[in-house]
Parts: C-alpha cells; structure tokens; sequence
C-alpha cells in the first residue's frame, strides 16, 4: 500500500515517465500475449481492442463533455463504409484509407455537430440516434456506391487488392495500435486544458462560458475527435470483415455497448472505459457461450442491475469511496431516487 | 386520383393507430423527462396477451384488448415504481440505458416464451371492409382508427378532469410543490407509467389484428412513438394525436410514390428537423417549460 | 486614464413575448469607478447583466465594451474582452476542486497559461485573497453558503478582468461576511478594476459605491451619489409602494 502511495506521489515529468514505461511493459505484453493465443482467441481479443477504442471515442463527447451521443455508431457506420467504397471503387490501399476515413467520421461530426450540439439532454441524445439510424438508411438507398442492402465487400484477392488481408494477427496488433491510440488521446484530454473545458462545460455551462470558454466550438471538437477515432475503427473492422452490411456496421447496439462499457467503468475517466471494455467484453462472451439462447436476457439484466447500483460508475464509486470512506451502495441507490 | 385518395385514406387511419402508440410514451416523456425506449415492446407485449386471450378464452380481440391493459398497466407500474423511480433523478444517459436494459429483458423475454415467429389476431369479421365512393376501408382498420381517437379523448378527459389525472399534470410541471401538497410523485409516476403501458398495449392488440407481429417489430414502434411525441409536442396529448395523423399521411405517401426504405429515411430527417427547429412540437408551445425538480 | 468609458449602453433593451424586462437602457461606467445597482425584484437587475455579459441577447440598444460594438456577442468573447460576473445562484463546476475551479479560468483567460500545473499554482493566490485559502482542495458541494459565494467570486477573479459585475453576491451573508466582501470590492478598485455590484444589501451599496443607477420595471429610474439615490422620494416609492411614499410626503 506504501509503494503506492508512494507512486501516486510522484508528480510532473517523472509521472509521466513511469506512465511511459508502464505502457510499454503492457504493449510488449501484449504483443508477446499475441504469439500464445490461437486464431479464435485472437479475434476475441482484438474484438476487445475495439471496443477499448470505441468506448475511449465515446467517452471524450459523452463522458467528459456530458452530451451523451446514441448515435455514435454513425461515425463507426461512415468510415467503414467509405474505406469499402474508396478500396473497391478506387483502389486505395488500406492504409490510406484508413486514417481518411477518420478524417471523413471528423468532417461528418463538424457539419452535424453545429445543430445538433445545441440540443440538450434526450434531445440531443434522441437527435444523434436519429442521424445514425437515417445515415444507415441512406447508405441503404445509394446501392451503386455502398452496395445497398445486399452489402459491399472489400477487395483481398486479385488485381484490385491493393492491401494484402493482414490476417488475424495483423488484425490484432491493429486494433491493438487503435486502442492505445484512443487511451493516448483520453489521457492527454483528461489531462489538458482541452479537457477541463470540456469538463466544465459539462458541469456548468454557462459558468463555462463565462469564464471565456468557446462552448461551441470546444463541443464541435470533442464530436469532431470522437467521430475521427470512431471513423478509423470502423474502417479496420470494415476492411477485418470483408463483407459487411448496413444493419450491422450502423447497429444501435455497438453504441449501446459503448456507453454501458463507459458509464458501467466510469465515465469522464480514462480507466473507467478502459475497465468497461475488459469486464463486459469478457462477461458478453462469456454468455454468448455458456447461455447462447439467453444471453441478451441476462446481459439486459446485467446493465439494469449495474445501471442501479453503480451509477456513476466503477471507477469513480472507488475513487468517492476513498474520498469520503463511504462505500455504501444503498446510499448509491439513494443518490439519484425519487 | 382514386389511388391517392386510397392511400390517404389508409394514412389516415395508420395514424390514428400511431397516435395511440404514441401519447403513452409522450405522456411518460413530458411528465417525468423519461424516454422509454422499452415502449415499443410494451407494444408488442399487449398484442402478445391478447392474442394468448384470445386462444384461451376466445375473447374478441377489441374486448381481449382490456385485459391486456389491466395486465400491462400492472407490468408498468412495478417497473417504474421498483426501477426506473430508483434512477429518476440521475443523468440522461443512465435512464435511456435502463429503458435499454428493461428493453433487452422484454424482447428476449418474449423470443423465449412466444417464439419469433410471426402471429398475428384473426377475427371473424377481419376481412370485411366497405366501400365510400371508391375507396375501400377494411373494418377493422377503422375499429381501430375510431378506438384510438376515443381513447385519446378519454386520456384527456381524465387528465383535465379527475384528480388523479390532474395531480399527474401537476406533478409533471413542479415536483417539489406538488409533493408539498401531498401528492404523492413516487405513486403517480408509476400511475403514469402503468397508463403508458396500458395504452401501448391496446394499441398493440389493434395492431395485431391489422399486421403480422413478432418481438422484432418492438424497435419500429419505439422509433414512431418517439417521432410522433416530438412532432406533437411532449406531453401534448392532442399533439401526439396530430402528430400521429400528420405522420401516418407521410408513411402512407411515401410509400406508394417513393421507393423501398426511403420512408424510414424520411421519418428520421422529420424527427431530427423538428427536433432541430422546433424542439416544442409543431402543436402548441413548450408544455413544462418552467420544470422545477425536487 | 482612458477618457472612454469601460462599459457603455445606449437604449438597451430585452423583450420577451410582450414583456419588457429591460427597456431604453442608457448609461456608462468609468474605468476604476464602483458602480452600485439596485431596484426591486423583478426590476430586470439580472437581466440587466446577462445582456451585458452575452448570456442573453438584446432586442434593441448597444452594448459598448471601451468603445467597441459588443452587442450581441457571445460570452466567451465578452470574457476575453475583460468583463467577468458572478451568477446569483452560484454555478460552480460540481465535479471539480475549488482550485481546479479556479484554474479553469485562469487558463481560458486571454493571456494565461495554458498549463494545468501552472494554473493551479496560480489558483492558490486567488484563494487566498477571497479568503478561501485551506479550502483548496474540497468539493463545492461541501462548502458553506458565504464560501461558495467566495468561489463565485474566486472564478471570477480567475479570468483577470477588468470589469466586474457582480450580482447579488451579499444576499443571505451574516454582518461579519459582508465585511470582508467589501473589503476586496475596495481592493478592487484600488487595483484599478472596475466593479458593478447589483445588490439589495443597502448597507452594501452605501458603504461602497460612487455612483448607484436605480432600476424600476426594466427602466433606468435615476442616478446619482449613493445617500442621494436612497433619500429620492421616487426610490423609495418603487421599494415601499405608492402609499407609502405618498404617507411620507403627507408627514413631511
């Protein structure tokens, strides 16, 4: 417990050296993990990557801003569907395609941002998921560049195939790069003057703005950034699959599943996602395996009971509880009760 | 001509239907800032009780339908009583993830105990329908069309009239004075809920006797339950009833004259616009505009 | 010192529906002067301010910052323009310390750093001077009502302006915790910052105040030297009523 008290201590340059070095142990882990595991595993795992990126995207307009986006998967939809429409139609590789594809998610939350950010609570929330399911709709009706309902597919094989199928372990050192490209971002907002704006705009908004914070434009470039994380993801999974489909890559439930990973870790932190991820990717399959027929039973009953007792989040439960030496969850439940 | 009036007139009457799938889910959305995106299997649960009604007692879908609210409005009030009154006062996220998670356990629920297959209600007299001018208008759509306009009217009615209904008004527009004089909000939201419920559920059982049902129509109808509540202004009940109509006439519209999914597409780009431009509703101004929460 | 005004408005005035909360309001401020505000409740007093500070945009008039158009911008921009205020029900970041409050202020203000470190070092002087100075490290929602309005104060001070407006940050304050407000509004100004102080605490205004403007529906009523403003028959009716004013003129 002294030692870490004792690292908690240490502050500025060396702290962020310590984080440096810890990263870095976990990364080779990571990468040594990789070798061990069987082809099945290693999907299962960098389906985990994934997610630890999209619940890090999420939390950056959700958590740390307070506009809670239903509608994220729009961006995850969009920047899959234009690296498939850019590597078929125009051949680009993978790999320019893929931070374009970011760069197409980014633009996307820039034009839809600027109304919708000034919607409030459900409204906003409403609005974004109303986006996504009309995007999904359009990507359905435009068949000559999306490939409409009956799905598009990348090119691996023959002449066209500019990038060669990275495999399953190409694909998890991948989502492996994204996800730590998502939990560097996190960090460095949680840590900056960026992010404490976005903080107060969440707490305070008009406080905010009246201590000359540019509310408009710091919402538009927390969507902005999100969106940009979010469009890469799925432009990896799009070029990971092969063949996708509307319904799939603009699913209500991979945004459901972001924001559970979120508020269930914590949100507004950066370990909190990152545990989000972990535990529900591991209960999810879990499930999937051991009770296929009810596992959306099981795991509605689990957001309900977790959406109950914790609230605020693992991550920030623990960190009050040390606070204030309350760990009570009944004084939890009683925190947002009628 | 004859086709346009044709396809109106079905407008119309899908209208109808929608408004009383909607002014629940407005109801509990304008009262008690709640979005239940678990509606649209409370929906479909009512048709699944009628449709159980009807095979153990026979009972007429349009007398089955009563039943299947008194059972849903039960289902309603222990789940915001017991839960959603557990997470009223958090952030939006939190409620919209619980209505998820109560969504998951209904849908599942139902996968499991009724199968995923298709079901719909027979009646004797479904297949009738009569002819004004040119135009044919099947029985039981109309039944359904006339039901739902009468239920609406009653919805207000004992809203404006009944002190339960006018200690729900009251406690959707200040909380914290109506507790002061003693109504009790815990009781009324669940009142509140159970009411959403129950309407969802009579809906649901006309709908069944119109179109085929399964547990993966849920999501439709809490999509056009949230569409036809922004149109109409929350908590507006008369506005859901308009919204309903107004957006029926498009579905109906859309359908004949523009091809395939377009009509979905349109649904969300008017759900969005007005959310944009005119967050109120198109009928009326902002209901609990003043909210006041204790 | 800058003969032109550090605030000026010319016929403000905000409508809502068919209400006039604030109408033809008309008058300026002086570099390093307090000016006190007061008038009954509904007077439009803090409408009055969210006009200036960008919160609400006005129907009609100007509003001119050292002699720039101002009108019609958005907060943050009036922020970076000098002018700071408090809120009248305090609006404190919730989820943050009362020192990372502070800092967030300090590193949105124009020239200030942008580093969080650096902030919150900065942070502790403002504590200090509000009178905040162990508190640093708590929670708003565990502070006392005169310390919370010590941290409306402190966010304020934050974005180093130039011209503050505080709005009615004496209200429910005990005798000994109005002093030590007064105390730093006269700081204030000898530091050269201008300060508008809308307040009912009378006691507040005369103790401090060059000038008072007196608010009546949305109107500007008169101005004058504090004692002077407090003695006009007219000030007196709008806060007493008609009938009272008219028994005073009767027994004079």
């Amino acid at each position: 417990m002294s030692t870490l008290k004792a690292l908690k201590s240490v502050n500025g340059f060396k702290r962020t050296l310590l984080e440096g070095l810890l990263v870095l142990v976990v990364v080779a882990g990571a990468i040594f993990f990789k070798s061990t595991l069987p082809g099945g595993e290693l999907r299962a795992v960098s389906t985990i990557f994934m997610f630890i990126a999209l619940s890090q995207a999420w939390n950056i307009i959700g958590g740390f801003t307070g506009y809670a986006s239903f509608g994220q998967v729009v961006f995850f939809g969009m920047g899959g569907y234009f690296t498939a429409a850019v590597m078929l139609h125009l051949h680009f590789s993978f790999w320019l395609a893929l931070p374009l594809s970011g760069l197409f998610g980014a633009v996307f939350a820039v034009i839809i941002g600027q109304p919708l950010l000034k919607l409030k609570g459900h409204y906003f929330a409403i609005a974004t998921l109303g986006v996504a399911e009309g995007m999904r709709e359009v990507v359905i009706n435009l068949p000559d560049i999306t490939g409409g309902g009956a799905g598009i597919s990348v090119p691996i094989a023959g002449t066209f195939a500019k990038t060669q199928y990275l495999g399953d372990g190409g694909f998890y050192l991948l989502f492996l790069a994204l996800a730590l490209f998502a939990l560097a971002v996190g960090t460095v907002v949680s840590r900056n003057k960026f992010g404490y704006g976005l903080r107060a705009i969440h707490q305070n908004e008009d406080a905010a703005a009246a201590v000359g914070i540019n509310t408009v434009r710091s919402k538009v470039m927390a969507y902005s950034l999100s969106a940009f994380i979010t469009g890469m993801v799925g432009a990896s999974y799009v070029f990971q699959q092969v063949t996708i489909f509307p319904e799939r890559l603009f699913d209500v439930e991979i945004t459901v599943l972001m924001i559970m990973m979120v508020v269930i870790g914590g949100s507004g932190t950066v370990v909190g996602p990152l545990l989000g991820a972990l535990g529900l990717q591991f209960i999810s399959e879990y499930l999937r395996e051991h009770f296929t027929n009810m596992h959306t039973f099981i795991l509605g009953g689990i957001i309900i009971l977790a959406v109950i007792l914790i609230p605020q989040g693992l991550v920030n439960y623990i960190r009050e509880g040390r606070r204030t030496k309350n760990y009570s969850l009944l004084a939890n439940i009683r925190r947002y009760r009628l | 001509m004859d086709t346009f009036l044709q396809v109106t007139a079905y407008g119309l009457l899908q209208g109808g239907l929608l408004a009383l799938v909607a002014v629940g889910f407005s109801l509990v959305w304008g009262i008690m800032n709640i979005v239940n995106l678990s509606h649209g299997a409370f929906v479909i649960l009512g048709a699944y009780i009628a449709w159980e009604i009807q095979g153990w007692l026979g009972l007429d879908p349009f007398l089955g339908m009563f039943i299947s609210a008194a059972v849903l409005f039960c289902v309603g009030y222990i789940f915001q009583r017991f839960l959603i009154n557990l997470i009223v006062n958090g952030p939006v996220f939190i409620t919209l993830l619980l209505t998820f998670g109560i969504n998951m356990i209904l849908i599942q629920g139902m996968n499991l105990f009724f199968t995923a297959d298709f079901r719909s209600i027979q009646t004797s007299y479904g297949s009738n329908s009569f002819e004004v001018g040119n135009i044919r208008i099947p029985l039981v759509r109309l039944l359904a069309f006339l039901l739902a306009i009468v239920i609406t009217f009653a919805l207000v009615a004992f809203v404006k009239h009944t002190r339960t209904g006018i200690s729900i008004m009251a406690t959707g527009m200040d909380r914290g004075a109506a507790r002061l004089m003693g109504i009790r909000a815990r009781h009324v939201y669940a009142l509140t809920f159970g009411i959403s419920a129950a309407l969802a559920g009579m809906a649901g059982t006309m709908i069944a006797t119109i179109e085929t049902f399964d547990p993966s129509k849920a999501g439709k109808f809490t999509l056009m339950a949230f569409v036809v509540a922004v149109l109409g202004g929350l908590g507006n009940m008369y506005g859901a009833l308009v919204g309903g109509l107004l957006m029926g006439l498009v579905q109906g519209w859309a359908g004949q004259y523009l091809s395939g999914t377009w009509v979905n597409a349109i649904a969300f780009l008017v759900l969005i616009i007005v959310l944009v431009f005119r967050p109120n509703g198109l009928v009326g101004k902002a209901f609990y505009a003043a909210r006041v929460e204790i | 010192m800058s003969t032109v005004p550090i605030l000026e408005t010319r016929g403000l005035g905000r409508r809502f529906g068919a209400l006039d909360a604030v109408s033809d309001v008309s008058f300026s401020v002086n570099q390093g002067e307090i000016l006190g505000v007061i008038g009954p409740n509904g007077a439009g007093k803090s409408t009055f301010i969210n006009l200036v500070t960008g919160h609400i945009k006005p129907t009609s008039g100007q509003v001119l910052i050292d002699g720039k158009d101002m009108t019609g911008q958005a907060p943050w921009n009036i922020a970076r323009a000098g002018v700071a205020r408090t809120f009248q029900i305090v609006k404190p970041f919730n989820g943050m310390t009362v020192r990372q409050n502070i800092a967030v202020g300090i590193m949105y203000e124009s020239h200030g750093t942008n580093r969080l470190s650096v902030a919150l070092e900065q942070a502790e002087a403002i504590l200090e001077e509000v009178g905040l100075g162990g508190s640093g490290d708590r929670m708003p929602g565990e502070l006392s009502t005169a310390d919370i309005r010590r941290l409306e104060f402190a966010k304020a001070l934050a974005t180093k302006p130039r011209l503050l407006l505080l709005d009615e940050v004496m209200a429910g304050l005990r005798p000994t915790e109005i002093e030590p407000s007064l105390e730093l509004i006269r700081k204030l100004k000898a530091r050269g910052t201008t300060v508008i102080v809308v307040e009912h605490v009378m006691k507040a205004i005369v103790a401090v105040s060059d000038r008072v403007l007196v608010l009546a529906q949305g109107k500007v009523l008169m101005q004058g030297g504090p004692r002077e403003v407090l003695a006009d028959p007219r000030v007196i009716e709008v806060y007493l009523g008609h009938r009272y004013a008219k028994r005073q003129k009767g027994n004079a």
